[in-house]
């Protein structure tokens, strides 16, 4: 079993978050014709870590 | 002097696409694919004069005057899984790129203003030399190129012929000469043959059936080219404003797809049934060189327009033309393209 492939699409007008959707016709080409657009991966968090000194 | 074959001209052009209409691709974004016709991309300098304008004393011109530039031409190749997907992202202008070497797929579909699209397709830039360097015939580019349409034929036969696509473009005007562009090695092409079709249209396989004869598809984007000349668009050379005007965009009108194809007609043969009832059902047509090259092209719903009985070498056959309509959910026409090659149209 693979992993699925994914791709980041961004609502129309550059509005609302990303999503990632699964790259496949059937999802994508809906989601075009409504104007989402392919964007690059949004850069993840970096995780805040408490100080272990305080 | 030694004459120069047409043969020898080399053309290459953006597989990535310009950041704007009027900044050519670099090398580096370029290919350089190979085509069939001897057409080349002649620039056009139109020209006025002062022939009707009073007070010169006579109906002669005495002046000459440089107003704007054409550029444009035709590339008709074999129809490969590299070429097709170029020419899918480029002429619908909205592109999804996923997967890795050797399986980059295309998900391509047109451009939508009223979803919040652009209305100005992506540019390119078209170099075209003949022994370029010290013993120069012919280099130039034209940059703020956009695909005009494409026409895609299948035929029956043996030959790569029954396998082709014809692209036309037009340009901003805009031209480097000499181009400045090293022309990189020519892409090695996968080509999808006429062979490899599987197709179905309107709930009817016409390959497994054994019955498609000829198919014939095409996009035009109906490029609205003098609405790129508005005030500010630019001359060929900036701040010169006796050196004619350049386009500052190239948008598409009202555009139209189109399907045809020719089967075989026997009994239980649906086409005309379905003209009568206008059965409306998609149409996907794909082509494949293996699973990591091909190109998948959906009509999302047709309809007859015409469906006409006649003959192809003696055998009964029915020719229909296709009405592509619009779905509400995909739209009219998705394409997906798959080959090796990385960041088209990116």
């Amino acid at each position: 079993m693979t992993d699925a492939i994914t791709v980041w699409l961004v609502p129309p007008y550059g509005q609302g978050e990303p999503k990632e959707v699964e790259a496949k016709p059937a999802i994508l080409v809906p989601l075009m014709v409504a104007g989402y657009s392919q964007c690059p991966p949004p850069h993840k968090k970096e995780e805040v870590k408490p100080d272990v000194d305080e | 002097m030694s004459t120069s074959r047409l043969q020898e001209v080399l053309i290459c052009f953006g597989k990535q696409k310009q950041t704007d209409i009027a900044t050519a691709n670099a090398a580096v974004q370029m290919w350089q694919l190979r085509k069939l016709n001897a057409a080349l991309a002649n620039p056009k300098l139109n020209t006025e004069n002062d022939a009707d304008e009073f007070g010169k004393g006579h109906e002669f011109p005495t002046q000459s005057f440089q107003t704007s530039w054409d550029a444009g031409s035709t590339i008709e190749k074999y129809l490969s899984a590299e070429i097709a997907a170029w020419a899918m992202a480029f002429s619908f202008g909205k592109v999804v790129k996923s997967g890795s070497t050797p399986n980059f797929t295309y998900t391509c579909t047109p451009l939508f203003p009223a979803a919040g699209d652009a209305a100005e397709l992506p540019y390119f830039s078209f170099v075209e030399q003949i022994r370029p360097g010290a013993g120069i015939v012919l280099d130039r580019m034209a940059v703020g190129c956009a695909i005009e349409g494409w026409t895609i034929s299948i035929g029956s036969g043996p030959g790569r012929a029954n396998s082709k696509i014809n692209i036309e473009f037009v340009g901003s005007g805009k031209l480097t000469e000499p181009s400045g562009i090293v022309v990189p090695a020519a892409t090695l092409e996968k080509l999808l043959p006429s062979a490899s079709l599987a197709l179905a249209i309107n709930g009817v396989n016409y390959v497994s059936n054994k019955n498609i004869v000829s198919l014939e598809t095409s996009w035009k984007n109906n490029i609205v080219m003098d609405a790129g000349f508005f005030p500010g668009s630019g001359f060929q050379t900036p701040g010169d404003a006796t050196s004619g005007a350049i386009r500052g965009r190239l948008e598409f009108g009202k555009r139209q797809g189109t399907l045809r194809f020719t089967a075989r007609f026997e009994n239980g043969s649906t086409e005309l049934t379905k003209l009568k009832s206008q059965t409306t059902g998609a149409a996907v047509i794909t082509l494949t060189y293996d699973a990591n090259n091909s190109l998948q092209i959906t009509w999302e719903k047709v309809s007859f327009a015409t469906a006409e009985v006649g003959e192809t070498d003696g055998i009964v056959t029915v020719a229909v033309e296709c009405l592509p309509m619009y779905d509400s959910t995909n739209g009219i026409i998705s394409a997906v393209a798959k080959c090796g090659v990385d960041s088209i149209c990116q």
